[in-house]
């Protein structure tokens, strides 16, 4: 998957050289990264819409909660049964959503060309760029950073041979990071954030496995 | 967004919703590592710092060429707040060292200067000093107090039986019975309905309406009653009254008749019963009386302190009561024509007045030189005997009047003081700290008064002795670092730690000053207007006192419930445990408060080099 988004993005950014969005394409040079999740009605990425996002810049060795990005979209069609019950968010909840352009657009704005970190994060990058590319003509050319690789290669050193537990609530709990409002995109974003933060500047946890 | 933010502690619990917004969408959450600074002294700080997790240490800084100890102020856990006068002043004044990994919220400093110019009770929290911080938090916990006060139940004991009679007795028969009962009102049960008759309106149906004496009964009552449910709150029966202009309220629990409530059964039950016990004391013919009376004390101060008042009120009160107890008893036992020539002192905390529970009792008696009263002994011996059964304990080292030690002519007490106080020995300055705080209760005050303007005048000038005297108050260490480790080692001795130090400390000040007050809130009243200590520092110094009492008194309470004897066997012990976390705010800045009156004594006796 990474291999052949990596040459696309490259053909995406000779086509849009000279466009209004070049300055995505430039090579990220500060010390921020922006966690982001999104909640959607399904798993599948063909068939399933997204309902909201949340994001949240991260600098240095702080989790900048005030700058942060947290929307809510017009329920879409698929919003039923089965998704309703992992999120919990009901087409009334949505009543006050606001329209996917516009939502795309804050998202790019926000994101500008910082890595995007997220927990199974291609996940949330295709769904996004499912509606990103008809749209604009190219995917979030962003670096992206998986958490779990990044807590996996933090980890791997000390459990040789042995399988890594990568569930969501097992890092949370390896790390020892509260969950603030698992399952809302903002709630999930700012954990994701904290355990990075976590990883990146603190001790590596202590695992038994 | 962050909801993990609570505000529901102080001071955040002070701003209104709109600014909790505020707050809440300017939050940033920041991820430290053990031993990273968080600010270090001098630097502007991002903000005001909240823990979500963790233990952060605030610490003077550190020389470079220092023996290396840094001295800790304080440690800060989970919920505490930090860093609000280096934010208001847009420079750090200590050190903060992430002592474990902490993740805290980040209040921006322009966000905490916003909500400071547009909240004054919040501006106020950060700025200001103890008093006004215990301040606010009294008027936040008077709704608390007043909740626990409208709180009582109509069931809880004031519902009254009624007197009953049936339909057809006359009005001359309700009246006898009414005398007999000592009640003034009756219920008179017509089918299955009651109707009521109070004395008034057995007064107007004779006198007024000119009814005969036999008239029935039923036909002058009223049958409109209003009625209350015997688990509704005594508050709201009282405001049923108050609107209906009526006195008394039926009790009916599903459909039954349960009791009467009468207006000044309420009443009696919110106001605190202190003036029934004082005129029990005073009527007591007999050291039996006398002693039902005493009993009535406990319960008064914990109906006080259950009420919100304030515990130096409380101890004013206690004080006065446990005075004119001992008073009583000494005139029940010594003959009057002993009483002009001997004075009953009480001492220590006793004669401080600053007792709430019934504590040891410190005693003394000082007879006029070359008076003969053979019986001495013997009835100071009954009288302590006496006032141990009326719960008073015995002191435990010995200083009452049961021993001879402790009763002295007028010659040989002054020979006492003064040898005391020329004396190193510990057990001397012990006795002469004990006896300085000393107050008549009974007897001729004269006696009393005439040895210690004598001891006033021996002691002018002897700077030696104020030195030696003072040195004492820092004996114990303030319990500040103790807070790091809140969660271990959950307990303090408040008396040595913070009580002991103000008392002493003041008792030596206000000695070489010469005031006569011998409370200790008193003496800071009276050397703030000398001049000798400034007005700020004894309010201060005030504060912190009472506080530690208040809540050593709480938990005192809370002990002696819980044991079987009634007792509490650590009488000084604070668990903080069970503080709320403003409370151990409060306490932390009243160590500091005391802290820094050691240091006062230090300088101003020379005490340097401990």
């Amino acid at each position: 998957m990474i291999i052949p988004r990596t040459i696309r993005r490259m053909k995406e950014k000779l086509e849009h050289k000279t466009g209004p969005y070049a300055h995505l394409f430039e090579p990220y040079q500060g010390d921020e990264v922006v966690s982001l999740d999104c909640e959607t009605t399904g798993l599948d990425v063909k068939n399933a819409d997204i309902i909201s996002i949340g994001a949240v810049r991260v600098k240095g060795n702080k989790v900048l909660t005030s700058e942060r990005l947290d929307i809510k979209l017009k329920p879409p069609k698929t919003l039923t049964g089965e998704s309703i019950k992992v999120h919990k968010i009901r087409a009334q909840d949505l009543a006050d959503g606001i329209e996917l352009e516009e939502a795309l657009n804050q998202v790019l704005d926000f994101v500008g060309n910082r890595p995007i970190l997220g927990y199974y994060v291609n996940y949330d990058i295709r769904m996004l760029d499912k509606f990103i590319r008809p749209r604009y003509g190219f995917g979030l050319p962003s670096k992206a950073i998986e958490l779990s690789h990044v807590y996996h290669d933090i980890i791997k050193w000390r459990s040789v041979g042995g399988n890594i537990d990568l569930r969501f609530d097992t890092i949370s709990k390896h790390l020892d990071i509260p969950m603030l409002e698992r399952h809302t995109a903002l709630g999930d974003a700012i954990t994701v954030a904290l355990m990075y933060v976590r990883l990146k500047y603190g001790d590596p946890p202590e695992v038994s496995c | 967004m962050p909801s993990s933010f609570n505000m529901n502690n102080l001071p955040f619990s002070l701003l209104t919703e709109e600014e909790q917004n505020m707050l809440r969408q300017n939050l940033d959450i920041g991820y430290f590592q053990k031993g990273e600074v968080l600010m270090a002294a001098g630097s502007v700080p991002e903000g005001v710092y909240v823990i979500y997790k963790g233990l952060v240490s605030e610490s003077e800084a550190v020389d470079g060429e220092d023996d290396g100890q840094e001295h800790v102020f304080v440690q800060y856990q989970e919920e505490d707040y930090f860093g609000g006068w280096s934010a208001i002043k847009g420079k750090a004044i200590h050190d903060f060292t992430a002592v474990e990994e902490t993740i805290c919220h980040i209040i921006p400093t322009k966000t905490v200067l916003d909500l400071v110019a547009t909240n004054s009770l919040f501006a106020d929290y950060f700025t200001q000093n103890l008093a006004a911080k215990a301040e606010i938090m009294e008027q936040h916990s008077e709704d608390q107090d007043m909740a626990e006060f409208m709180l009582a139940r109509v069931c809880e004991g004031v519902i009254r039986e009624p007197l009953i009679v049936v339909e057809g007795t006359s009005v001359a028969e309700t009246t006898k019975m009414m005398r007999e009962k000592h009640v003034d009102c009756v219920l008179v049960k017509r089918g299955s309905r009651y109707g009521m008759v109070t004395g008034t309106d057995l007064l107007d149906a004779v006198v007024i309406n000119s009814l005969p004496l036999d008239a029935d009964v039923a036909e002058i009552a009223s049958y409109r009653l209003i009625s209350i449910d015997p688990d509704d709150y005594l508050f709201n029966a009282l405001i049923m009254m108050t609107q209906q202009k009526i006195e008394r309220i039926v009790v009916i629990k599903s459909q039954e008749l349960v009791g009467i409530v009468e207006l000044t059964d309420v009443l009696s039950f919110f106001s605190s019963h202190s003036h029934v016990i004082g005129l029990r004391i005073e009527r007591a013919k007999s050291v039996e009386g006398l002693h039902q009376a005493a009993q009535g004390l406990n319960k008064l101060i914990k109906s006080l302190v259950s009420h919100g008042v304030k515990t130096r009120f409380a101890m004013d009160l206690l004080a006065a009561m446990n005075g004119r107890i001992m008073a009583k008893l000494f005139d029940l036992m010594v003959p009057p024509d002993i009483q002009p020539h001997v004075c009953l002192i009480v001492m220590g905390s006793e004669g401080r007045g600053e007792q709430i529970m019934k504590t040891d009792q410190d005693n003394a008696l000082i007879y006029r030189d070359g008076l003969a009263w053979p019986e001495m002994h013997e009835v100071m011996q009954r009288f302590s005997k006496q006032l141990i059964e009326f719960g008073y304990p015995k002191c435990p080292g010995d200083i009452m009047v049961s021993n001879p030690e402790w009763v002295n002519s007028l010659g040989d007490w002054t020979q006492k003081l003064s040898d005391w106080s020329s004396s190193w020995e510990e057990q001397d300055q012990m006795n002469l700290a004990i006896a300085v705080d000393a107050k008549p209760v009974a007897g001729n005050p004269a006696l009393f008064k005439a040895g210690r303007n004598w001891f006033f005048k021996s002691l002018k000038n002897n700077d030696l002795f104020f030195s030696h005297f003072a040195k004492v108050a820092l004996d114990f260490d303030t319990p500040l670092t103790f807070f790091g480790n809140l969660k271990d080692k959950g307990q303090l001795d408040v008396k040595k730690g913070g009580i002991f130090p103000i008392v002493h400390g003041v008792r030596t000040i206000a000695l070489e000053h010469r005031i006569l007050a011998t409370n200790t809130f008193k003496r800071l009243e009276a050397l703030a207007e000398a001049g000798v200590i400034e007005e700020r520092h004894a309010k201060d110094l005030t504060e912190a006192l009472g506080l530690f009492i208040q809540l050593r008194l709480r938990q005192q309470i809370k002990r002696a419930d819980e044991q079987e004897a009634g007792v509490d066997l650590t009488p000084n012990t604070l668990d903080l445990q069970s503080l709320n976390k403003m409370e151990r705010d409060l306490l932390r800045d009243a160590f500091h408060i005391v802290k820094g009156f050691k240091k006062h004594l230090e300088l101003k006796y020379h005490l340097g080099g401990r």
